[in-house]
């Protein structure tokens, strides 16, 4: 299993350092194995997205087996989208409908853990359905 | 051959984020339904965050129990994980 390319996140956020943060705590829970592509913010480091960072994040999280993407919030949905009908990448990518913080960890050790895009993706859409209390 | 598999260890640490994404990340390599308990709660142990949401802690009774081809095994590994569970955070 640990010969072989594992699923890889990228976290889309307006924020640069909400994304990166949540690569950090997700990547600590799935014990470092996963590459976890954190693309915040827009070009110029402000609040926003960038198709150009994702589209960097995406690339940088391919290694063969594709490619999961968490949104957090509106329009970073809309420039995946956008990003996804311009481009088409070697890898298959996948758009979670999930909560951030919760589908960034449950993708991350469901990844680690050898499973494909498609388990991945389950395994992040899911998150929605787990209490904390 | 299906079978099942039991077993009980009292936690050494909290069992944090860290260690709950160890035992998930292992309980997802065995074909077995895996469950964990603590008290009244139970959770699949495949699922980080329900393991996280268990909110086990130190000196609490955690019980691993499987079901499935290898059971025995999936028990074993968990129950290993968790006793290297240390109270450091993470």
């Amino acid at each position: 299993m640990s010969d072989e390319a594992m699923v890889g996140i990228v976290l889309v956020s307006h924020s640069a350092a909400l994304a990166e943060g949540t690569a950090d705590v997700a990547g600590q829970i799935g014990g470092g194995s996963v590459v976890i592509a954190a693309a915040g913010g827009t070009d110029d480091g402000g609040i926003g997205t960038s198709i150009a960072r994702v589209r960097r994040a995406v690339q940088r999280a391919a290694a063969g087996a594709g490619v999961v993407i968490l949104p957090d919030l509106g329009s970073s949905v809309l420039t995946v989208r956008a990003l996804l009908a311009e481009e088409d990448f070697a890898d298959p990518v996948a758009l979670a409908d999930a909560p951030f913080v919760e589908g960034a960890v449950a993708a991350t050790v469901a990844a680690a853990a050898g499973g494909d895009v498609k388990a991945v993706l389950q395994a992040a859409e899911e998150a929605r359905h787990a209490r904390k209390l | 051959m299906p079978g099942s598999c039991e077993a009980a260890i009292t936690l050494t640490g909290d069992l944090h984020a860290r260690p709950a994404g160890s035992l998930s990340v292992m309980a997802a390599r065995f074909a077995s339904v895996v469950e964990l308990t603590v008290g009244a709660n139970t959770a699949d142990a495949k699922s980080v965050l329900a393991v996280m949401g268990l909110g086990a802690t130190r000196g609490q009774r955690i019980t691993v129990r499987a079901a499935g081809a290898d059971a025995a095994e999936a028990v074993a590994a968990l129950i290993g994980i968790l006793a290297e569970a240390t109270p450091v955070g993470g």
